[in-house]
């Protein structure tokens, strides 16, 4: 079976992918993984192409590599003495496990994504639940979209920008989802600016007592209700009395 | 079978759906296993883009004429910066007060 042309991009952009991000999570040297994390990126926006976004390729070449991957890199730089690092935790041998199985679990259910499949004859999962039928399974009963005359996939009406910038500001469809996706971006970014505000020396002092005189009022508290009640004195003169109240008011 | 019909070009939807799959598991491998905050975020975004793939294709093999798929795609990507704004300040904030950020020494917290 000749390949065609896309065919071919396809698979080279796959190879890309998943040797970069491979790369991502296996090297020593951090900023070697936020290029590396880039060339993915780039990749992606080829699948994107192939797949007639072509909005979503220049999206994700502005967004990600324009600012995500200008993020991470700035990080890297600015936290220095952290790049030469031990690449992998205790966890790792068990969750290159845990993610293999959920791999194959995902490429398992590849096979029943449509009603029509035969369950039975599907490898594992059909002698696990021979029996069952391909909803029972999680399939979903969606057909794909395809042009009537020659059956061929449907085309990508010419309109898609246009239709998709009206979905995100129709009150009947994701304007509500767009205004608070906003506000999530404008609370995010002047919640980044405050968390990460280089404070003057001075400031974190002051900060420091403050906690400190904090935690010592509260400890007084604690004491104080932890102390038994006094017992009233039966007979004292009067004048004492008024003293001790008095005193205990000033302090 | 089912899978191997209607290809974009030659290219069926199920191509998409296994580098999806394999994107994901190698980020959230990259989350599980690394010593690193920075580098555990790169597994998030790695995710992320995983997540992506699949719904623009999903869009594009089951409907290309509405726009739900690309909204979502939309929003995965606006969510996706304003995580690795939150997350890379935290991360610089950390490291300002601990010079370190090995997720396991970070146990000022516990109790």
């Amino acid at each position: 079976m000749a390949l065609t042309l896309q065919q071919v991009i396809f698979l080279a952009l796959a190879v890309v992918v998943i040797g970069a991000a491979l790369f991502v999570v296996t090297t020593r040297n951090l900023f070697r993984a936020a290029l590396m994390l880039v060339l993915s990126f780039f990749a992606v926006a080829g699948f994107y192409v192939l797949l007639d976004a072509g909005l979503f390729a220049v999206a994700q070449i502005l967004i990600y590599i324009g600012a995500i991957s200008i993020l991470i890199i700035f990080s890297v730089m600015l936290t220095r003495g952290m790049q030469a690092m031990i690449p992998r935790n205790s966890q790792a041998f068990w969750s290159a496990v845990v993610v293999a199985i959920i791999f194959a679990m995902l490429l398992l259910l590849l096979g029943p994504l449509r009603t029509t499949v035969n369950v039975a004859a599907w490898p594992i999962i059909g002698s696990i639940f021979p029996n069952a039928t391909p909803r029972e399974l999680g399939a979903v009963p969606w057909a794909y979209a395809v042009e009537p005359a020659t059956g061929l996939p449907a085309v990508v009406p010419e309109t898609y920008i246009a239709t998709f910038g009206f979905s995100l500001v129709d009150i009947n469809q994701y304007v509500l989802p767009f205004l608070l996706v906003a506000l999530l971006v404008d609370i995010a970014l002047s919640g980044a600016v405050h968390i990460a505000r280089q404070r003057r020396p001075i400031e974190v002092i002051q900060e420091r007592q403050d906690i400190a005189a904090e935690d010592a009022a509260e400890a007084e508290a604690i004491r104080n209700a932890q102390q038994p009640a006094p017992v009233p004195a039966p007979a004292l003169p009067e004048g004492a009395v008024a003293a001790a109240t008095s005193a205990a008011n000033e302090h | 079978m089912d899978l191997f019909a209607n290809a974009l070009n030659g290219i069926p939807l199920w191509w998409f759906l296994v580098v999806s799959a394999a994107l994901f598991c190698i980020g959230l491998y990259g989350v599980m296993a690394r010593k690193n905050a920075i580098a555990m975020l790169m597994g998030v975004e790695l995710m992320l883009n995983a997540v992506n793939i699949n719904l623009i294709a999903f869009w594009r093999f089951i409907a290309p004429n509405s726009p739900s798929g690309l909204a979502f795609a939309a929003f995965v990507f606006v969510i996706a910066a304003a995580e690795a704004a939150i997350g890379l300040a935290l991360i610089i904030s950390v490291y300002r007060s601990n010079q370190s950020i090995d997720p396991e020494k970070l146990d000022q917290m516990k109790l």
